[in-house]
């Protein structure tokens, strides 16, 4: 069998040569501004967080004509752990917008509403930006005594975007649009 | 074999069908997977959103089947480089699959592309981006104009509505709804109170109020109006305007847009949309089809190159397999047996291969069998001429030497056997001593055409030899010469031996036939002298006594004569002991302290110890020493030396004795230790004949060392039991 080591050793350099434009920070990401709990009743916790969406130019390009643009804010509540935390609470929100053409309005369709028209991108992003429909959590989910942290993500769903726009959207930092996982301490 | 063949090519159908099965198998999974991916690129398909992992997938197998080629044609380089057997071939027929298979690939490759691109291109053209852009302007003028009318409608409510109290409008604002044709319409405070509504449908308790991004809308611009989607896919129009110039109350109005009309704008908006779409997708669209293409292609070339590689190595191991069975029947392995790995022309080939090395094997066999026995007779004969006891010497056709004997060395003392394809006049070159004989024999040899016999007599390095040589010419059967055989023998020992009878049987007859009459003639004589010496006159008296003393004399003279012979013919009566030869050679030496010679001795070791009888070689000293000083005319000075010789592969005393004397002509020397042979006036000729008995008596030798110029020169050799320690 032929030695492998070289072609291997090549491979390696190119991936670690590379690994710095591909992992560069980009200025197209989803930013979670804030997020955590508040108090809505004496016995219930709602989850609210803001999240500001940044579109690269061809995503606008994309979107005014007329490519669907959707993002899933994932939530969590964890439990700090000695060595793994722990997963108490996981949700996902699905938040798409689209541009109608005739009514020159764009549409935000999120999980409970099927869509609410606005007359401005920034009106839709704005109203894309606060977690909405949020169902009330048991206060007794966070205990005492205990370290929990909020971890929120926006993930910016390439899968959806129309099938020949996919494997571009995995390489060009244009379609680089999701956040990382923030993690916000609770209090209580 | 039958069955052995069988078995081979059952072994090989046993690993083929699997490996032809999983080719198969391989390429059904390429040609699913392709189908796949390609089902995946219709939006309208479940697959399309495993388009992705389709993709990666077909990427890794791509890579996959990739690296496989590689690590293939790196395998098959490294063959190249060592040269390995069927690697050419294997390259060679490689190159060609990937010549003939890459040719057409690239070429439908090519043009595929360009259709494609050539066909996405034909989707789009100024004309339809113009009818799409117009479509649309159309559909939004359509609804504009509607807008414009049910605002101005509204208008006119409101404008109606003014100045009125709230329970007014609550009166009148069903027959305003009654004659606007609205779907609702409602009347509500700055602070979202309803004042008043009205709606076709009686379930709805309360009219659609505005929400925050409407409110918001309605803070700044005092007024609202757009398109919302309605229940049921229909859309709506919305208007809300200030009743009061002050906008404490507002007036909102849903208008329906017809059916049809929602439906075709519904339709141009779709058209519009996914016309763009597709033009902004337009380059996604060729390059993500241009990938997909090159996805097929890739998958398709490397996995039928990576199966080629398989399929040629499967066909070329036969082939490798011939290789390398004739590079090892070159080496002169003939045990080589290839598998029959298939029934067709390479199969044939290969069990003619085995045939072939098997009756190679065969003929081998026999002829190492008949080599060894060849060697095996040669081994014989050359066993038979080693322990021959005569020297046997063959000569080629041009009189070379081709083989020798032990038996030569030991007659001639020169190993014969180094000095092939050497003439025995080359010999002679080298060892004088015996280049009388050798050149005999090679005169002989050359003028011979027949069995010739010789007795040839030379003087060698021990002594008078005579060989007797018989020399027979070899013929080939066409009758050209092919060399020679010379057997010779050492007659020397038994020339002596019937010397030495005839002079054993000379001393009987005269012992017999002479001495017996001596005693009668003495006393005869005596008788004479003493009956007549007192008859006779005195002068008389006085010459029959120097008469009769004259005849005693004699007669006593002969009768010595008579008993030195008979001692000499007589056979020994020895008495064989152990001695130091050197004690009693210094023994001997001191009872001549006073007699004048000058001995000077050299031995090489302290002891040297033979079984001889102690008198017999005390005489052999004596006669030797006596010999010397008779041969001397001044001083006389004696050099005696004991030296250790190896003869035979036997241990000997070599002792020389050495004088100052006359020395020995040439023609003495063949026959100075034959009896009655002197060079001194009164000798009787027995001494060194006597000395050479008692040492062949003791199995040693005796010879004149004719390498010495100083005097007379004796060697004698005598077998020793022991030597002691070297100075």
């Amino acid at each position: 069998m032929p030695s492998l080591a070289k072609p291997f050793s090549i491979g390696l350099i190119l991936c670690l040569s590379l690994w710095p434009f591909l992992t560069a920070a980009d200025p197209y990401t989803a930013i979670i501004r804030q997020a955590g709990l508040i108090e809505t009743g004496p016995n219930n916790l709602q989850i609210q967080a803001r999240i500001d969406y940044r579109l690269s130019p061809t995503a606008k390009e994309a979107l005014h004509k007329g490519v669907p643009l959707t993002w899933i804010v994932a939530i969590q509540i964890r439990k700090a752990g000695r060595i793994l935390d722990t997963t108490l609470y996981s949700q996902e929100r699905p938040y798409r917008i689209r541009f109608h053409a005739l009514l020159n309005q764009y549409e935000v369709a999120t999980r409970d509403n099927e869509g609410e028209m606005f007359l401005t991108l920034n009106a839709a992003l704005n109203f894309m930006s606060n977690l909405h429909d949020s169902q009330p959590l048991a206060a007794d989910l966070i205990q005492p005594g205990q370290r929990y942290y909020l971890a929120v993500k926006c993930r910016f769903d390439r899968e959806s975007l129309p099938v020949p726009l996919r494997p571009f959207a995995y390489l060009d930092t244009q379609w680089f649009l999701s956040s990382d996982w923030t993690l916000w301490p609770i209090q209580k | 074999m039958v069955s052995l063949q069988r078995l081979d090519t059952m072994a090989y159908s046993k690993i083929k069908l699997p490996a032809s099965a999983s080719i198969l198998i391989l390429f059904g999974f390429i040609l699913l997977s392709l189908q796949l991916m390609s089902s995946s690129t219709q939006e309208s398909s479940e697959l399309s959103e495993m388009h992705s992992w389709l993709l990666v997938i077909n990427t890794l197998g791509s890579i996959t089947l990739l690296i496989l080629v590689v690590v293939n044609a790196y395998s098959l380089v490294r063959e190249l480089k060592k040269k390995e057997a069927g690697s050419r071939l294997t390259t060679r027929m490689v190159s060609l699959f990937v010549l003939l298979a890459l040719a057409p690939a690239a070429i439908v490759f090519y043009f595929s592309v360009q259709f494609l691109h050539q066909g996405i291109d034909s989707w789009f053209n100024v004309e339809i981006d113009r009818a799409m852009d117009d479509a649309l302007e159309l559909s939004q003028s359509s609804l504009a104009q509607r807008m414009n009318w049910h605002i101005k409608q509204t208008r006119q409510i409101a404008a109606q509505l003014e100045d009125k109290s709230d329970t007014l409008i609550a009166l009148e604002i069903g027959s305003l709804w009654a004659d606007s044709g609205a779907l609702e319409i409602a009347a509500f405070s700055s602070q979202g109170r309803i004042l008043a509504s009205s709606s076709t449908n009686p379930s709805d308790i309360l009219p659609h109020l505005p929400d925050e991004q409407i409110w918001l809308q309605l803070r700044q611009n005092k007024e609202y109006f757009a398109f919302d989607p309605g229940d049921n896919d229909e859309m709506l129009v919305r208007i809300i305007l200030p009743i009061d110039r002050d906008q404490r109350r507002f007036l909102q109005v849903l208008y329906p847009i017809p059916v049809r009309v929602t439906d075709l704008a519904d339709s141009i908006e779709f058209a519009f949309i996914r016309y763009q779409e597709m033009t902004f997708l337009r380059d996604s669209l060729k390059t993500s089809f241009s990938l997909i293409l090159l996805l097929v292609l890739l998958l398709s070339l490397l996995a039928a190159i990576w199966v080629a590689f398989i399929s040629i190595r499967n066909i070329v191991a036969p082939v490798k397999e011939l290789v390398k069975g004739t590079q090892a029947v070159a080496d002169g392995d003939y045990q080589q047996q290839l598998p029959v790995m298939s029934q067709d022309d390479l199969g044939f080939l290969v069990e003619s291969f085995n045939q072939m090395t098997k009756r190679i094997a065969r003929s081998r066999d026999e002829t190492r069998a008949a080599g060894l026995e060849v060697e095996n007779q040669r081994a014989y004969l050359e066993t038979i001429l080693a322990n021959l006891t005569a020297g046997v010497i063959s000569f080629d056709a041009s009189f070379h030497i081709r083989t020798a004997n032990q038996a030569a060395y030991r007659i001639l003392h020169i190993p014969v056997s180094h000095f092939v394809s050497q003439t025995l006049s080359n010999l002679a070159g080298k060892h004088s001593e015996l280049a009388e004989v050798l050149e005999a024999i090679q005169q002989l040899l050359e003028k011979a055409d027949d069995i010739w016999e010789q007795r040839i007599v030379f003087l060698g390095p021990n002594g008078r030899q005579e060989l007797l040589c018989r020399g027979t010419p070899l013929f080939l059967q066409d009758g050209s010469r092919m060399g020679a055989v010379v057997v010779f023998d050492d007659v020397t020992d038994l020339i002596q031996a019937q010397k030495n009878a005839a002079w054993g049987e000379v001393a009987r007859r005269l012992a017999h036939e002479i001495k017996n009459p001596l005693t009668p003639i003495q006393l005869s004589a005596e008788r004479l002298q003493h009956k007549l010496s007192k008859e006779l006159p005195e002068n008389s008296q006085d010459f029959l006594q120097r008469g009769t003393r004259t005849i005693v004399q004699q007669v006593e003279a002969m009768k010595r004569m008579v008993d030195d012979f008979s001692e000499y013919a007589r056979p020994s009566k020895k008495q064989v002991e152990k001695i130091n030869l050197i004690d009693l050679i210094q023994e001997i030496l001191a009872l001549y302290l006073h007699s004048g010679i000058l001995f000077t001795t050299s031995f090489s070791s302290r002891g040297v110890i033979v079984e001889a009888d102690p008198v017999s070689i005390r005489q052999v000293l004596h006669n030797l020493i006596k010999n010397a000083q008779e041969a001397t005319a001044g001083p006389c000075r004696i050099d005696i030396k004991i030296n250790k010789a190896v003869r035979n592969n036997a241990e000997y005393a070599e002792l020389c004795i050495y004088d100052n004397g006359s020395g020995l002509h040439a023609d003495q020397i063949e026959t100075i230790f034959e009896p009655y042979v002197t060079s001194k006036a009164k000798g009787t000729g027995l001494g060194l004949a006597i000395v050479k008995k008692i040492v062949e008596e003791h199995g040693g030798v005796i010879w004149v060392d004719t390498s010495y110029n100083g005097g007379a020169g004796f060697v004698i050799q005598l077998p020793v039991f022991e030597f002691g320690n070297s100075e």
